[in-house]
């Protein structure tokens, strides 16, 4: 009886240490960045272990926000429209490649799993195998066809590229999702009369709940993160994005880590109130159903 | 009870196959177009002399190639390379799933939990190796002041001195923001696992180890097997961290640097091209390998 | 009317007959109103919208600014100019890309183009000069300096070196006295900040990196620019580098200046030393003084850094495009560019006129280096400079690691340099 309880509370402490170890591993740099953008420029430079800086800053915040800011001595612009403008443009482009990302790769997975058709596995492959190429091979082609299509420096370029980049792996995702699902569950609804997109819709995709969303957190991450594709097709702030502008606060010849880093703790925002929000979606019970 | 899992044949020939193709076009429109079209013109490329500094385009076939397996610093980059995704995969396959583990175990705050644990992936790259070079600076960064304090370090240590060492630090700053994808694939796989399979290996009188090898892996092989083949990927595309951290050194420089200096640099561009899609090769086959070999590891009866 | 060139008036004559009809009056003055010009620099060549307001407000002209970061810029406008369209009607040039911009020909000559006079009168504006032709024209000053922490030379005791025996010496007493215990900031790390040093230390020991045919003249151990390399590599041995240094880019080392870790700073260019005297920024303001950079010939020697502005061969409106260029070749653009970004101005008379008025920290020094700011490479920026440059930066690393000798080093940055400068 005690050895039991012994051997629960063993596995609390071992489960509350994972999670700590957890914590410290992902907050720690996190952290070590927040005390960068509330730490004066004049005392980054420590040859001692400070966890906290000895007088506090908002200087950088109020860069950030303000309406005026200081570079190399010199009263300039604040960088607040353009830091704004950015931002937006990186809530629109990875909501909106999200948001076609998702839509295309729910139907298209399916169709892998359920439908046949000629060349269907070559395709799929074809399609996940285009994950591994670099940004860098197909860069100077999607360049000249994007000017072509007259789509440089406009919401829609930017969001197509991104949908092309990241459809493999979410389709990749929902097809391992689909094919957990018990296909007795879409019969009984086809054999009920209901069409194939009715059944898709109404019977698989709420079943799937947790791999949609999954795919969907994939997705916008890795268009929030982006880099390379900005850089050459969003010229200008009419789309450029954070990505794009926070290395401009690396001047040629002084690096304004305050900035920067604080730049960095606003951008993290909008993705963990995503993942806050979603999270009961992807983390849910929704499973029990499915388990006959 | 397994036999429900077994391989879902398509079904309904024929009648299917017009709705399958009006499901995939635009995989297909937007793939063709803006993937697989201007990789065939690189590829197309890579075939001839490109540099914008010469006149004319002559053809020289594999010349490219060929130049690229006499290259000592092309052969360098690619046994770092090689490196950096024997420790970056193995350090966000681990890690990754242990988080993905514990999340799907922890009932009180796992929403928090599960925001802190993707934090480091909504950093923007380049802040991720601001702050990194921040903390491994080798005469003021945090790393060193720490271990000074702990009595671990007489004296700083220049980390990137040594190759290897420079090596796995990089490594452990792009595992540090991969890690988050790796385990929410995993976890979307683990939370569609049956808990009554669960249930029915407990009365069979099966043991957490024999639940885990028995029940769990074969359940998140193709979970695994996709967190696998993206983190591959991911490696072989390493560029910023190993970029900003240690800049062109030969000891750290991968082969996506080696592009970017070829083609971008010293514009010799199809030579860079040809390179990148000799990596793009390394990481088809490297995936190819695991997929195939966790696919028929768990196949389960 | 003397010689107007043939391209302008032709732009101008097709941009007035657009306008005539409208506005006769103004078509003289504003030959290009109602055009966007989209201009590519870096934040620090972006000028402030009062200014550029006022461009607009002279000529007619909207500005449409693109700002990327350094690391960026380039990439953008190698991708642009491969799938053969311009970046912008204006972009940035950095001196180093000259041979390579200047060979693939993708920035048109500005001469006749440009006001020649405003051109003359910026003396690093010959660096932009490729077979001949003025490829583009400098909006912002940077050549090398040397920077010292006064206050850490007068604990010691220590003259300001003019010799770099004497800095070494220097650099003891100062360790010796408990000053500093790194005096000599200079980055050994793989990044072009390391290779821009090790040139300037070739400088100051007398000597160059090539001769007129681009042979290597570093690989003998009586060679300048051998013996920089030794110099850098028994000073980090010695204790008067810091050992991390191997770890540390150029910006690194400002931090540790600023900190008052190091009492020299090698690698300094000269507008760095408004930011080292700025309070805010450093815990050194003050003490930071410039001195005429070391040599052993008695010639304070260095080489200019300048970045530019010029047209890519196939942009929209290169007369608009020549518009700005003039415009920001102006004193008042330039004097605005110094008060807001920190730019030093490229041209001499500009920079008098700031020395005189006081506006300058050690303005008499800055103006005396400036006169003995030439051309890294006199003959200029040959199309494989960059390919050398990251040999020098990863071989010189090597070298300062203890992995390879100094010998290796230099003999392995020639023979990179032969093969990039073959194919």
């Amino acid at each position: 009886m005690s050895a039991r309880l012994m051997k629960k509370a063993l596995m609390r402490a071992g489960l509350a240490f994972a999670v700590l170890l957890l914590l410290f591993w992902s907050l720690g740099p996190i952290y070590w960045s927040l005390v960068t953008s509330l730490t004066p420029p004049n005392d980054l430079v420590s040859s001692e272990l400070r966890l906290w800086p000895d007088t506090l800053t908002w200087e950088h915040y109020a860069k950030l926000f303000g309406a005026t800011s200081i570079s190399q001595g010199n009263e300039v612009q604040s960088v607040w429209p353009q830091f704004s403008r950015a931002f937006l443009n990186s809530i629109v482009t990875a909501l909106a490649a999200t948001l076609v990302t998702v839509a295309i790769a729910a139907f298209g997975a399916y169709a892998f799993v359920r439908f046949r058709f000629p060349g269907r596995d070559t395709l799929f492959f074809v399609v996940v195998a285009t994950m591994a190429i670099p940004a860098y091979t197909v860069m100077i082609p999607l360049y000249r066809l994007m000017i072509a299509m007259k789509l440089i420096d406009t919401y829609t370029g930017v969001i197509f590229i991104y949908v092309s980049a990241f459809l493999p792996l979410a389709l990749w995702l929902m097809r391992s999702v689909y094919q957990a699902i018990p296909i007795s569950l879409e019969e009984a609804a086809y054999l009920d009369g209901a069409g194939r997109t009715h059944t898709l819709i109404k019977i698989v995709l709420p079943l799937s709940t947790p791999g949609l969303i999954a795919a969907a957190l994939l997705t916008f991450l890795n268009a929030w993160g982006q880099f390379m594709v900005p850089l050459v097709f969003s010229p200008t702030l009419a789309t450029k994005p954070l990505t794009v502008l926070i290395p401009e606060f690396v001047t040629r010849n002084y690096v304004d880590y305050g900035l920067m880093n604080a730049a960095g703790i606003i951008a993290i925002v909008p993705p963990i109130l995503l993942v806050i929000f979603l999270n009961r979606f992807l983390v849910s019970g929704l499973m029990a159903g499915s388990g006959k | 009870m397994f036999a429900l899992f077994n391989r879902l044949r398509p079904h309904g020939k024929g009648r299917t196959g017009l709705l399958g193709l009006a499901y995939v076009t635009p995989v297909i429109v937007i793939m063709g177009a803006l993937v697989i079209i201007p990789l065939i013109a690189t590829a197309w490329d890579s075939f001839y002399s490109v540099n914008p500094m010469k006149a004319g385009k002559p053809f020289v076939g594999l010349g490219n190639y060929t130049s690229l397996l006499a290259d000592p610093n092309v052969r360098q980059s690619w046994s770092n390379t090689f490196l950096y995704v024997i420790f970056t995969v193995s350090m966000e396959t681990i890690f990754g799933l242990a988080a993905a583990l514990l999340l799907n175990r922890v009932k009180f705050g796992r929403s928090f939990l599960l925001a802190a644990l993707i934090l480091p992936w909504c950093l923007p790259p380049v802040v991720n190796a601001v702050v990194w070079g921040w903390i491994f600076n080798p005469s003021y960064g945090v790393l060193n002041n720490g271990l000074i304090a702990l009595g671990v370090l007489e004296d700083n240590k220049v980390w990137f001195n040594d190759r290897v060492t420079a090596l796995f630090m990089i490594s452990v700053v792009h595992a540090w923001r991969m890690m988050p994808l790796t385990a929410i694939i995993l976890l979307a796989a683990l939370q569609s696992i049956p808990r009554d399979l669960y249930e029915a290996a407990r009365l069979d009188g099966a043991g957490p180890i024999k639940m885990f090898r028995k029940v769990t892996l074969p359940l998140i092989g193709s979970g695994l097997a996709i967190a696998l083949s993206q983190s591959t990927v991911f490696a072989f595309n390493l560029f910023d961290e190993a970029w900003i951290l240690n800049g062109s050194g030969y000891d750290t420089r991968t082969v996506m640097i080696q592009v970017f200096m070829s083609a971008f640099q010293n514009l010799k561009f199809s030579y860079g091209m040809a390179l990148s899609i000799l990596a793009m090769l390394a990481s088809i086959v490297v995936s190819a390998v695991y997929v195939l070999r966790v696919y028929r590891e768990t196949r389960f009866e | 009317m003397s010689h107007m060139p043939s391209t302008k008036l032709l732009l101008a004559a097709l941009a007035a007959s657009t306008v005539a009809f409208a506005a006769p009056a103004l078509a003289q003055d504003k030959p290009y109103d109602g055009q966007t010009l989209s201009v590519l620099l870096p934040p620090w060549g972006t000028l402030p919208k009062e200014m550029t307001d006022q461009f607009t407000a002279d000529t007619g002209i909207t500005l449409d600014s693109q700002t990327l970061g350094w690391d960026e810029i380039r990439t953008k406008i190698v991708t642009s100019m491969i799938a053969n369209t311009a970046p912008a009607s204006a972009t940035e040039i950095d001196w180093s890309w000259v041979g390579q911009f200047g060979a693939a020909g993708w920035y048109q000559p500005l001469d006749g183009l440009v006001d020649a006079e405003a051109v003359a009168d910026a003396p690093t504006a010959k660096i932009f000069v490729y077979d001949g032709q003025q490829l583009a024209v400098p909006y912002n000053n940077d050549f090398r300096i040397l920077i010292y922490n006064a206050k850490h030379l007068a604990d010691a005791g220590v003259a300001v070196p003019t010799t770099p025996d004497e800095m070494l010496d220097a650099a003891r007493a100062i360790k010796a006295a408990g000053v500093a215990d790194y005096p000599i900031g200079l980055p050994l790390s793989a990044t072009e900040g390391s290779a821009t040093a090790w040139y300037l230390l070739t400088k100051a020991f007398g000597g160059d990196l090539f001769d007129a045919d681009f042979n290597p003249l570093f690989t003998s151990p009586d060679s300048a620019g051998y013996k920089a390399m030794e110099f850098e590599v028994n000073a980090l041995n010695e204790g008067l580098i810091d050992p991390s240094a191997t770890g540390l880019k150029d910006v690194d080392i400002q931090e540790l200046f600023k900190n008052g870790q190091a009492s020299f700073d090698v690698a300094g260019w000269a507008g760095i030393i408004s930011v080292y005297n700025d309070a805010t920024k450093s815990k050194v303001a003050g003490d930071a003084h410039l001195a005429l950079m070391i040599s052993t010939t008695g010639t304070p020697r260095s080489f200019g850094l300048p970045e530019a502005v010029g047209i890519p061969t196939n942009a929209d409106n290169a007369g608009a495009a020549a518009a700005f260029i003039d415009w920001i070749q102006q004193p008042e653009t330039q004097l605005g560019a110094f008060h807001t970004l920190g730019n030093l101005p490229p041209r001499l008379s500009v920079l008098e006129s700031l020395s005189n008025s006081g506006e300058l920290i050690d303005g008499d020094v800055l103006l005396k280096q400036a006169a003995y700011a030439e051309p890294l490479i006199a003959q200029g920026t040959p199309s494989w400079y960059p390919e050398f440059s990251a040999a020098v930066a990863s071989n010189l690393n090597l070298a300062a690691k203890g992995q390879i000798s100094v010998q290796d080093a230099v003999d392995r940055i020639a023979a990179e340099a032969a093969a990039a400068a073959q194919q």
